[in-house]
């Protein structure tokens, strides 16, 4: 029986790779993000990023002469969420591939990924522990090296020397905290003291006046999502002036219309907000175009790029594990924003931008290059 | 010292949101024995009642806040009405009445959540989010007047329960429920009055905290929780009891902060709530309690 099968699946193959006008079966991809919870922000850039990308690929054919289809998935920042939409979008959709967001649930998704051959690609977590994973690839540098050049930035050029640190109380917060504690005692710098708190929390007076009585020279918010902006705001109202400091994370329009963010240093990933996407992602979803924006829609052509030179190598037949090998094999990418090379470690490296927080827009300093 | 006096600060205003909660839901739980936990819905909901009244109907905030209070009054009253007094009627435990409390919190925070999303809703406040300096503490003119609210709402309502005919008919029939049945006192219209009361005096509670950080769906669970913590603290069926129970966890929870760090938050209040009612039952003012009320 199991030899009948055998031969049997090429030619299943071959009847589906036939392109013979005949309505084939869209290709089905998930996409596992923040769409409610403090990092809402983020999820309508991701999904309307992903949702245009997907628009472009259909109009221009589909991929293989098969109509593209993106589902949805809530993680709301919470791990176990993320791990529920996956098994959904593994056992019930059968996708080949996923788009993922945020640290802790990418790590929690990226074992079911492995497990079933589904390729994962992160346009938006940056903890170090995403990178050398197995099907996990990450369009976007991990979080040592962006946390790296400010903190070399701040310490070498701005000439902080004693920082308090706020640090969400998550992966992707610790993670950076930490790296920012290594890079800035190694440029010399001192760190006085760290408060954590809660992601989704609203109220952090209690941590910020621990850190004001602290001192030091610079505040460094390890954060991301709205919370950012609520932090900036407490801190300013408790009387806090030190300067501010924050990774791109906190590019978001919570945190542009905070006062209290107003000065913030920050970091940039390249994004040009005049450019045609931005233009063109503006006109249809009625807000501002971001970062993530970019992001999602380049992981989505990706996929597509990947999909496509997987199933011309497959005869046809598309599944996770070709388009793996496809990524491994084409390793670099044209993109909206430049080439992107998937590194040795799964991530990519981009120019790292360093400026000023101003009227909700960044007032870039310099380009810096990170290292790999 | 300048750190103690700000988490002291903090915690009193954090406190005064608790004592607010605590005092409703301690007048509620003491009277009707009554294990309200959808309390936390009414909670959330004034604050979308103040949230709606300003940003949609466009009212006035001083009388978007006022018209919330009584809704919220309103929407307690109801609870009791069409939910506890029914399934009382068919004879239902004090159990069936918690599930039943607990499975209207969750629908109602679910409901909020599908309407308003589980973000945020921030209100307009103006000149109260100016920040007011004394010596080296730092507060909002809101902080004040949160403050000021709880002063103020305690003594209401043991001015009212002292004097007031209705206040001497919710004593009694939380000091003995039969013998209040005996002299005459309708139990019924004693219980929707409570809980009129009851939530009026908390309601305040979550529109302070949705004019200072947003109206939130799911945040009415943790102040029940914290008032429920605060009641038996204070001790079950003590106004005053309630007031200094939820100020005490207020003020444990940010100046419990001061040489620990900040994760322990919440571990150090119910630390303390844990060992505190292992050695003192009773709470600072309760009667003895029955093991049949826990």
């Amino acid at each position: 029986m199991m030899k009948r099968l055998s031969v049997l699946f090429p030619l299943i193959a071959l009847v589906m790779a036939a392109p013979a006008g005949a309505q084939q079966p869209p290709i089905k991809i998930g996409a596992i993000l923040p769409l409610t919870g403090s990092g809402a922000s983020y999820g309508v850039w991701m999904k309307g990023g992903a949702e245009m990308a997907a628009e472009e690929i259909n109009a221009a054919g589909g991929i293989g002469g098969r109509k593209l289809e993106v589902i949805y998935e809530d993680h709301a920042a919470d791990a176990s969420k993320a791990v529920n939409g996956m098994r959904r979008l593994v056992e019930v959709e059968k996708i080949p591939f996923t788009l993922t967001s945020y640290s802790a649930p990418t790590l929690a998704i990226q074992p079911i990924g492995a497990q079933n051959k589904v390729v994962m690609m992160n346009g938006g977590g940056q903890s170090d522990n995403l990178a050398n994973k197995e099907y996990l690839y990450n369009n976007i540098p991990v979080v040592s090296n962006e946390v790296g050049v400010i903190a070399d930035w701040l310490s070498k050029e701005k000439k902080f020397k004693a920082a308090v640190v706020i640090v969400a109380n998550d992966e992707a917060g610790r993670n950076a905290a930490k790296t920012f504690r290594e890079k800035f005692t190694a440029d010399g710098g001192r760190v006085l003291a760290e408060e954590q708190v809660a992601l989704d929390g609203n109220d952090f007076r209690a941590q910020l006046a621990k850190l004001k009585a602290a001192g030091g020279d610079l505040l460094f918010i390890s954060s991301y999502g709205r919370n950012v902006a609520v932090i900036a705001d407490q801190a300013r109202e408790l009387g806090i002036t030190l300067p501010m400091a924050a990774t791109s994370w906190v590019l978001i329009p919570e945190v542009f219309k905070s006062k209290g963010a107003e000065g913030m240093l920050v970091t940039r990933l390249p994004f040009n907000p005049d450019s045609p996407f931005a233009r063109k992602f503006k006109e249809k979803y009625k807000t501002d175009a971001g970062f993530f924006a970019v992001q999602y829609y380049s992981g989505t052509k990706i996929f597509a790029r990947a999909a496509e030179e997987a199933m011309k190598k497959g005869g046809g037949k598309l599944d996770g594990e070709g388009v793996k090998n496809a990524i491994e094999s084409l390793k670099a990418f044209d993109t909206i924003s430049g080439k992107l090379v998937f590194q040795p470690n799964h991530a990519a490296v981009m120019d790292i931008e360093v400026g000023v927080l101003k009227g909700g827009k960044v007032e870039v300093e310099k380009t810096l290059k990170a290292n790999p | 010292m300048d750190l103690v006096l700000q988490l002291l600060a903090t915690g009193l205003v954090v406190g005064s949101l608790y004592a607010l909660c605590s005092l409703g839901w301690g007048l509620i739980y003491g009277t009707t024995l009554h294990f309200h936990v959808a309390h936390g819905a009414v909670f959330a909901l004034a604050a979308y009642y103040a949230y709606v009244g300003q940003k949609l109907l466009h009212l006035p905030l001083p009388v978007a806040v006022a018209a919330a209070v009584l809704a919220a009054a309103a929407t307690g009253l109801l609870i009791d009405l069409l939910v506890y007094q029914q399934l009382e009627k068919r004879g239902a435990f004090r159990t069936s009445i918690f599930i039943s409390s607990l499975g209207l919190l969750i629908v109602l925070e679910n409901v909020l959540a599908i309407v308003f999303t589980p973000d945020p809703m921030r209100m307009d406040i103006g000149a109260l989010g100016t920040a007011v300096i004394i010596g080296p503490v730092f507060l909002t003119y809101l902080h004040i007047l949160t403050v000021a609210l709880a002063v103020a709402g305690y003594a209401v309502l043991a001015a009212f329960l002292k004097w007031s005919r209705w206040g001497q008919a919710i004593r009694a029939v939380s000091s003995s429920p039969e013998m209040a049945r005996t002299v005459g006192i309708n139990l019924g219209k004693v219980h929707l009055l409570t809980y009129a009361i009851g939530s009026a005096i908390s309601a305040p509670a979550g529109i302070l905290v949705a004019m200072d950080v947003g109206a939130e769906p799911f945040r009415g669970t943790r102040f029940v929780l914290l008032a429920s913590v605060g009641v038996i603290m204070g001790g079950i069926g003590s106004i005053p009891g309630a007031m200094l129970g939820g100020l005490f966890l207020g003020l444990l929870e940010n100046l419990g902060i001061w040489k620990l760090p900040s994760e322990w938050q919440s571990a150090i209040s119910f630390g303390v709530f844990l060992v505190f009612i292992l050695v003192r039952p009773r709470g600072f003012f309760g009667r003895t309690i029955h093991s049949a009320e826990i």
